[in-house]
């Protein structure tokens, strides 16, 4: 896909630390930023703290921009001092004897870059303050700053907006992605907030107990999820049954037809509430995929309306607040709920547990 | 809001407060106040304030040049070894004083293992003299400054040393220019509790430094020998060493302690 020149972090992963055993490839260009999301547990932060070289690897190797860190039979692993990654923590973790400015400088060589970084995190405000006064969301704008004035080849951000308020996150957020494009580092941040990653990563690696079941740009993920916790993420459907060729037949009894075939065994089915029509009365013809459901909600945001049902098949279907009117969906109506074949997604079970 | 505490409660912190602040103001009622100026003036109070003010304070010095190294040193250990190096340092705090100064003699003495060749080669004799002073004073004082110290670096997220070195910072500069300063109220209290020990310092000078006017005896011996033979000096020295233990305490008190 790219040439290895544009490769900044060639990294696997391996190592098991409590009951977690985490397995994990991943490779950031140069300039890109990839978002780590999964459920609690799933290895993130001990992923970023492999990298940072303060936990060991059992095997696997790091190599930034061409320098090794760690690899199979090297027996000098390079201490962090020397790895070139910054670090911003949820809390911030601003040193908190020292003023913002003194904060911004602990690492920096160039008092020129500490001046561009103060400019472009707009935090000009607040150096001379300790990190007790500041808020949250400027707490994280001084972290960020503190780290990018090492000039880090690569910034590792782990949660770094999970404590700011919704207002603070959004602002935060923005001044992040400049922060980052300015850098021309790479980052890694871990995050949450499916916001946070499809409006600052270019490619999005989802981790789940340890292994990586996605590693793919944001689009792609949210078109075609792979594992019960994307799908969810998503607010996709999803039905668990068993597979006989191109059909699932669930526990009770409805059966969901695909577009594709040879499927057998356990199976997850996941279909997007977009991909989900309504009509007031049965379609023409015998086409599959379609059920006669009872409304059992309608909530209205934004123009678009999602209307959960209840039938042979619990189902959430998005619809424009105006189509909803129009076919007059209120709780307890009765109506036609069709999905397409190509629009099924499946997943063997084996994967989810 | 926070409500009342219960009766019960309040009635054994007056006991507390009673208890310990009866002797003392008992104390200031035997004061020979009229007389106060001229029995403080005495040769025998003016050496032994010197003494006590000089060894202390240098005893409160080392202790804490020696404690903060074997603090932060301490506060990375774990296991057996941090286990018992660290019963071995709060030793001193346990023991009866005049035991520690029995083994500061077999330690230090002119026949002692390292006393005897510190003689031998520079000629130095701990015992009854001012050095041996600061010596026992700088062994009681020392545990004090180690705990307060190790407890409040052991109190720092681990994470402030790796945001440190991801920013570059060597071993050198994470410990001066973060952790120390971190611990700051802790080294402060840490250094003033071992001066106040060893100002009160008693056992352990009497039995490694003897108790000699105008080279060994400081203001707690001068108490102790003034009690047997006039009773007036000894509240008036009594008086000397609350005055400057309360001087310090409140001029120390914001920094030793928050206040709201």
């Amino acid at each position: 896909m790219n040439s290895s020149s544009d490769l900044l972090l060639d990294a696997r992963v391996v190592l098991q630390r409590g009951d977690l055993k985490l397995d994990v490839e991943v490779l950031v260009q140069k300039g890109e930023t990839v978002a780590v999301m999964g459920p609690n547990g799933a290895g993130k932060t001990t992923l970023l703290y492999a990298l940072l070289g303060w936990l060991p690897l059992q095997s696997g190797w790091i190599l930034l921009d061409d320098e090794t860190f760690e690899a199979p039979g090297q027996d000098q692993v390079t201490p962090t001092r020397e790895r070139n990654l910054g670090m911003v923590f949820q809390d911030g973790l601003l040193f908190p004897h020292l003023t913002a400015l003194e904060n911004i400088k602990f690492g920096a060589d160039s008092q020129a870059y500490v001046d561009d970084v103060v400019e472009t995190l707009n935090v000009k405000a607040l150096l001379d303050m300790y990190p007790s006064e500041l808020s949250a969301g400027q707490t994280q704008r001084v972290a960020l700053a503190r780290s990018l004035a090492a000039q880090p080849k690569m910034v590792l951000l782990d949660e770094p907006l999970a404590l700011l308020d919704i207002r603070a996150r959004v602002d935060a957020r923005n001044l992040i992605r400049t922060a980052l494009q300015e850098s021309l580092a790479g980052a890694l941040i871990v995050t949450h907030d499916p916001a946070d990653a499809f409006a600052l990563a270019q490619r999005v690696l989802v981790l789940e107990d340890g292994q990586v079941t996605h590693f793919d740009t944001p689009d792609q993920i949210r078109s075609q999820p792979k594992s019960r916790w994307v799908a969810d993420l998503m607010g996709w459907n999803v039905f668990y049954g068993v597979a006989h060729s191109s059909s699932i037949l669930l526990a009770n009894g409805t059966e969901i037809a695909t577009a594709e075939s040879g499927l057998a065994g356990d199976t997850m089915v996941m279909i997007s509430p977009s991909a989900v029509s309504l009509f007031l009365e049965a379609p023409g013809g015998s086409p599959r995929n379609s059920w006669q459901c009872r409304v059992q909600g309608v909530q209205n945001i934004d123009g678009l309306a999602r209307v959960s049902l209840d039938g042979p098949l619990s189902i959430y279907a998005d619809i424009t607040s105006n189509a909803a009117d129009e076919l007059g969906l209120t709780i307890g109506r009765e109506c036609w709920v069709t999905v397409k074949a190509t629009e099924v997604r499946t997943q063997p079970r084996s994967t989810d547990p | 809001m926070i409500g009342r505490l219960p009766i019960g409660v309040r009635l054994l912190a007056l006991v507390a407060f009673g208890f310990v602040s009866a002797p003392l103001i008992s104390l200031l009622f035997r004061v020979p106040w009229t007389r106060l100026v001229t029995l403080l003036t005495r040769d025998t109070v003016t050496d032994a304030l010197l003494i006590s003010l000089t060894s202390s304070l240098v005893a409160a010095v080392l202790a804490l040049a020696l404690g903060i190294p074997l603090a932060l040193h301490l506060s990375r250990m774990s296991g057996v070894a941090s286990s018992i190096t660290r019963a071995v340092i709060v030793l001193p705090m346990i023991l009866p004083p005049v035991v520690g100064g029995a083994a500061l003699l077999f330690a230090f003495g002119r026949n002692g293992l390292v006393g005897s060749v510190v003689f031998d080669v520079t000629g130095l004799l701990f015992p009854y003299s001012i050095s041996g002073v600061v010596l026992a004073n700088t062994f009681v004082a020392l545990p004090f400054v180690v705990i307060t110290v190790e407890g409040a670096l052991r109190a720092i997220d681990p994470r402030y040393g790796l945001a440190a070195t991801t920013l570059g910072a060597k071993p050198s500069r994470l410990t001066f220019r973060v952790l120390l300063p971190m611990v700051r109220p802790a080294l402060m209290a840490g250094g003033f509790i071992a001066w106040a020990r060893a100002l009160g310092e008693f056992g352990a000078t009497i039995t490694f430094a003897g108790n000699i006017q105008g080279r060994t005896q400081t203001l707690p011996l001068a108490v102790f020998v003034a009690l047997e033979t006039d009773r007036e000096a000894a509240l008036a020295i009594s008086v000397l060493l609350i005055s400057i233990s309360l001087i310090v305490l409140v001029s120390l008190r914001d920094r030793w302690w928050p206040v709201r």
